[in-house]
């Protein structure tokens, strides 16, 4: 959230009713919240029907847009709502089925395929998992809130302004959730260096 | 522990660069009018639904309210009193095929 990608003129304009208007306005930050989104719920395969989501509510609602100023923590708004959704459907559907047996094909052929990747994609596939396996440790709404904060950066005054939440309540919460995966950080550490025991 | 904070710190920023902003595809526009006309056509239908309903609760309305202001023929009752038909609905012997017996006096004055 460093700087408007379009004018307040255009985000009027959008507001008023003008399609066009409100194509370039997604077209401005689809990149962006795409982007947030494929962070945020880390199913890259879910990330464009998520995005879709987010700009049919932000054409629907907005004339409720008070003033185009606070437009961006708007959008983030309609960003984490979606993505809030989207993560808790995934959890219900998770665990209603007790085994998914195509995820673990689907990670068998990644593995037999593991070595026509290169080292690069081999680190960044062992960094998502390590992230997705520790942001497991926390709830969907502290999931959010931690990676806005520390994956994409923005400030406590930018999360103050998309939760409409007071900074002290913010940051207990950051903190929390913050300990929280540092323990299961700690943990995961702490498996990968213990010696594997051998039976001869 | 301020080790692990800051190695927790370098797979965050590791985890930003290894997913990237990804780019839209080709249907992503299309698609998303089409959701968009979707919904409203759906609101449409809905507002639609709604006026038919209204529509119909005004013309039950309209025509309960005719129905209790039209008086009921009523025959030859309109100017009795309430005593009168009262005593017409109740006559004694109506009374004492009901079991209730009055008393000789309140009888005669009936």
């Amino acid at each position: 959230m460093s700087r408007m990608l379009v004018d307040f003129e255009q985000i009027q304009k959008a507001k008023a009713g003008d399609g066009a208007a409100f194509n370039q306005v997604v077209v401005a930050y689809r990149k962006r919240i795409l982007g947030t989104i494929a962070r945020l719920i880390g199913r890259p395969e879910d990330v464009e029907d998520v995005a879709q989501e987010v700009f049919l509510r932000l054409y629907y609602s907005l004339d409720q847009l008070r003033t185009p100023e606070v437009f961006e923590p708007w959008l983030y708004r309609l960003t984490v709502n979606a993505s809030y959704d989207y993560l808790r459907k995934q959890r219900r559907r998770n665990e209603s089925r007790m085994s998914d047996l195509s995820e673990q094909q689907v990670m068998m052929a990644d593995a037999a395929a593991g070595g026509k990747v290169s080292g690069e994609e081999q680190r960044q596939k062992q960094v998502k998992e390590l992230v997705e396996s520790l942001l497991g440790a926390v709830s969907e709404q502290d999931r959010i809130l931690l990676t806005l904060k520390e994956v994409e950066g923005l400030s406590l005054k930018e999360l103050e302004k998309i939760y409409a939440v007071n900074e002290n309540a913010l940051k207990v919460r950051l903190f929390r959730a913050r300990q929280r995966v540092l323990n299961a950080f700690e943990a995961t550490k702490a498996s990968d260096s213990k010696p594997v025991d051998r039976k001869d | 522990m301020d080790q692990w904070n800051d190695e927790l710190n370098g797979v965050f920023a590791n985890y930003r660069a290894a997913v990237p902003d990804p780019e839209a595809s080709a249907n992503f526009m299309p698609e998303l009018w089409r959701r968009i006309e979707g919904r409203r056509n759906l609101t449409i239908r809905f507002k639609k639904l709604t006026q038919l309903f209204m529509a119909a609760a005004a013309a039950m309305s309209i025509f309960f309210i005719t129905m209790l202001s039209v008086p009921a023929f009523s025959g030859s009752d309109d100017d009795s009193s309430y005593v009168d038909v009262l005593a017409k609905a109740f006559p004694t012997d109506t009374l004492a095929s009901h079991g209730i017996l009055l008393r000789d006096a309140e009888a005669n004055t009936k």
